[in-house]
């Protein structure tokens, strides 16, 4: 992979010598992104620690500090000062929860991820149930709030709606996308790049492999410390991302056709125009209506230039990393029989 | 040649210097004084704060008089000082991050090639390093016209706009850094001036701190047109890179929206004219407008779409969590037996 050199050098700086001395290969990460949740963090540590000791299974704890401003950083570093198991991200400054959550996944060493919020509004001791999924063949298990604690004019009905509309537009019907207890088969969210808010898009994201995907019921609780941190205003930006990611996942390696599919109806509309007014001016005599032919000048110019864009995007495809045949071969199912080579006896 | 020679020479010499702890580094550009004059000043100042420094000048460009200036330096001086001559003027982020390259000091100290601010100030600038990781220079109080003071404040107070930073004086060359702030923001363009601006935006802590201002700064006459655009582009990119590189459509998509949207309410209000008051709709040029206005809707937004295409496609360098640390315990153990009963009562229930 064609990574700057300075970057890898701080990658491998950025992770401790003694990373896995102790419980060598954990079967489940827990990552929790923390961003001001100094009085959740001890008791979510706690919930959490009972709620996969009795499992018998090797864990890790991912805490992500999202550059907190309060004592998030210094509670995390006190349990990891008690608790080997527990591995503490922490961020120069406030860089949002997709990638506090991205952080997590890449750093953590296990082969199941479970992700979850920081403010005790999920319950660790649904993890098992989630693990349970995992182990049966799922590669994504999203939960889902099924009693939901929260208020319902400003959160739980624009939270509906926008259930309805990202299942539609993906194709990937998830009854709560906000629920960010989740749990993921490393190999196959780890290679899924996740970058500016899409932490609540990560099943819609990860479609472009087409991961088997899950849903469970979840207790919810309300919140106990601390403050919410969403608003009403995301809207818009729910609505531009879940455009986007929709592009992505079904056009990315066909730039071509995505702008071609856009010019197609200019270049119709203008084309139409155009054969209109010359038509009319060569049999009816009439004369050439400039703004109807100057119309379709426009849409004929505009439908080239969004052509020559998508020429554009193909290169920078091309040029880019990212290749549909990885994503594909992140979930693939293989089944095969090996004929041994007969050599003939002479 | 002897240029050159001299260049080599020096660059393996500094090897050996291992106890620099301030690099220095002055981009020569268009504007500069007698640099020997200058060099004194400096010196004079950093020789204050009894630390082991080095001199990187870069050359951006050829400046023969000022070749020759520092050639007699090398020969005469009795500390480290490197010279760097670029072949062509490449601009002034290129030429400090040039110096950086030469560089050996934990700290990175850029200085302005003429008189701008008083150099007993530098010592300042290197000392709030210990609570900050970047130090700008603000020169105050400040010479300057009215006029002058006007731009300055619709400059700063724009850029405090977009990115909820008060900052006073971009224009002002004197920075104290850490060596990591170059190592990760790896500037280009007219960046220097935004150098404040992008290292809050990496997470680093930024300050910015009065120093006294030259009396041989005086700024003369007015800026021309051309440094009036290149005020707005600074804004602009600021605007940019500070609120969308990781989400473009949100940019390009807002505008688009908004052009379509105008667009499609002309059409609107023609189609009205023409269905209901008989307003014939072929021959107005208003058709041309609204047909160009919604099409542009349209080109930005597919534009958006490509830029969301590049990051897509470099998702996997692009992280905003660069720098981030891992803290692990790993002789830690497993915590204290109490937490454990208490796992196996609950288990047991």
């Amino acid at each position: 992979m064609a990574c700057p050199p300075e970057r890898r050098i701080m990658y491998l700086l950025s992770r401790p010598k003694a990373q896995a001395m102790y419980n060598a290969s954990p079967k489940v990460s827990v990552i929790v992104p923390f961003y001001n949740e100094q009085d959740s963090i001890a008791p979510l540590y706690e919930a959490i620690v009972r709620a996969l000791q009795p499992l018998q299974i090797g864990f890790e704890m991912m805490f992500v500090d999202d550059g907190s401003k309060d004592q998030t950083l210094a509670r995390a570093n006190q349990i990891a000062q008690r608790d080997s198991r527990v591995r503490v991200v922490k961020f120069r400054r406030n860089c949002g929860q997709t990638a506090a959550m991205a952080a997590g996944i890449e750093y953590a060493s296990a082969e199941i991820l479970v992700t979850m919020d920081g403010d005790l509004q999920n319950d660790p001791a649904d993890i098992p149930m989630f693990l349970d999924a995992i182990d049966s063949g799922y590669d994504i298990v999203v939960g889902w709030r099924h009693q939901r604690q929260d208020k319902l004019i400003s959160r739980k009905i624009p939270s509906r709606i926008a259930n309805w509309l990202i299942g539609k537009v993906t194709g990937v019907p998830i009854k709560d996308n906000g629920c960010s207890l989740k749990a993921f088969r490393a190999s196959v969210i780890k290679p899924i790049p996740l970058y500016s808010e899409m932490h609540r898009f990560i099943p819609a994201m990860a479609s472009i492999a087409a991961p088997r995907i899950a849903e469970v019921r979840v207790r919810h609780h309300a919140r106990r410390f601390g403050q919410s941190k969403y608003g009403l205003s995301r809207i818009y930006k729910v609505l531009l991302d879940l455009l986007v990611i929709k592009t992505l996942a079904s056009f990315a390696a066909r730039p071509l056709l995505w702008f071609g599919l856009l010019a197609a109806p200019l270049l119709l509309c203008g084309t139409v125009l155009l054969g209109y007014t010359l038509l009319s001016f060569a049999l009816n005599g009439t004369p050439l209506s400039l703004p109807l032919a100057g119309c379709g000048i426009i849409f004929v110019a505009s439908a080239f230039m969004l052509l020559c864009s998508g020429a554009l995007g193909e290169l920078v495809y091309n040029l880019g990393d990212m290749r549909d045949h990885e994503f594909a071969r992140l979930t693939q199912r293989l089944r095969t029989r090996i004929v041994p080579v007969e050599t003939k006896a002479q | 040649m002897t240029e050159l020679g001299s260049m080599t020479e020096h660059g393996s010499m500094t090897e050996h210097n291992t106890g620099i702890r301030i690099s220095v580094i002055i981009p020569v550009g268009q504007r500069h004084s007698d640099i020997r004059e200058l060099y004194a000043d400096y010196r004079a100042g950093l020789d204050a704060l009894r630390t082991p420094y080095e001199f990187v000048f870069v050359l951006d460009g050829p400046h023969p008089d000022v070749m020759s200036g520092l050639d007699a330096l090398v020969d005469s001086e009795q500390s480290n000082i490197k010279v760097i001559a670029l072949n062509r003027p490449f601009g002034e982020s290129t030429a400090i991050m040039t110096g950086f390259e030469r560089s050996a000091g934990d700290v990175i100290v850029t200085l302005p090639a003429y008189h701008q601010i008083d150099a007993a100030e530098i010592g300042k600038l290197v000392t709030m390093l210990e609570v900050n990781d970047v130090v700008v220079g603000w020169r105050w109080p400040r010479a300057g016209g009215a006029l002058e003071r006007m731009r300055r404040t619709i400059f700063h107070g724009s850029v405090a706009r977009v990115t909820g930073m008060r900052l006073h004086d971009l224009g002002c060359g004197a920075r104290a850094m850490k060596r990591i702030v170059l190592q990760e923001l790896q500037l280009y363009g007219d960046q220097h001036r935004l150098l404040a601006v992008l290292a809050d935006r990496q997470g680093f802590r930024v300050a910015e701190v009065e120093v006294r201002q030259s009396d041989r700064d005086r700024f003369e006459g007015i800026h021309r047109p051309r440094e009036y655009a290149h005020f707005a582009l600074d804004v602009f990119t600021v605007f940019f890179l500070v609120r969308f590189t990781k989400k473009p459509l949100r940019f390009f998509g807002m505008l688009g929206a908004t052009m379509f949207g105008l667009g499609a309410a002309l059409v609107l209000y023609l189609i009205i004219e023409r269905a209901f008051f008989g307003q014939s709709l072929a021959d107005r040029p208003a058709l041309i407008l609204s047909a160009l206005v919604v099409v542009l809707g349209l080109q930005l937004f597919a534009l958006g779409l490509l830029a969301e295409l590049i990051i897509f496609t470099h998702a996997r360098h692009i992280k905003d969590y660069q720098g981030a640390q891992i803290i692990q315990y790993p002789q830690a153990g497993l915590p204290a037996a109490t937490l454990e009963t208490r796992s196996e009562k609950t288990a047991a229930r």
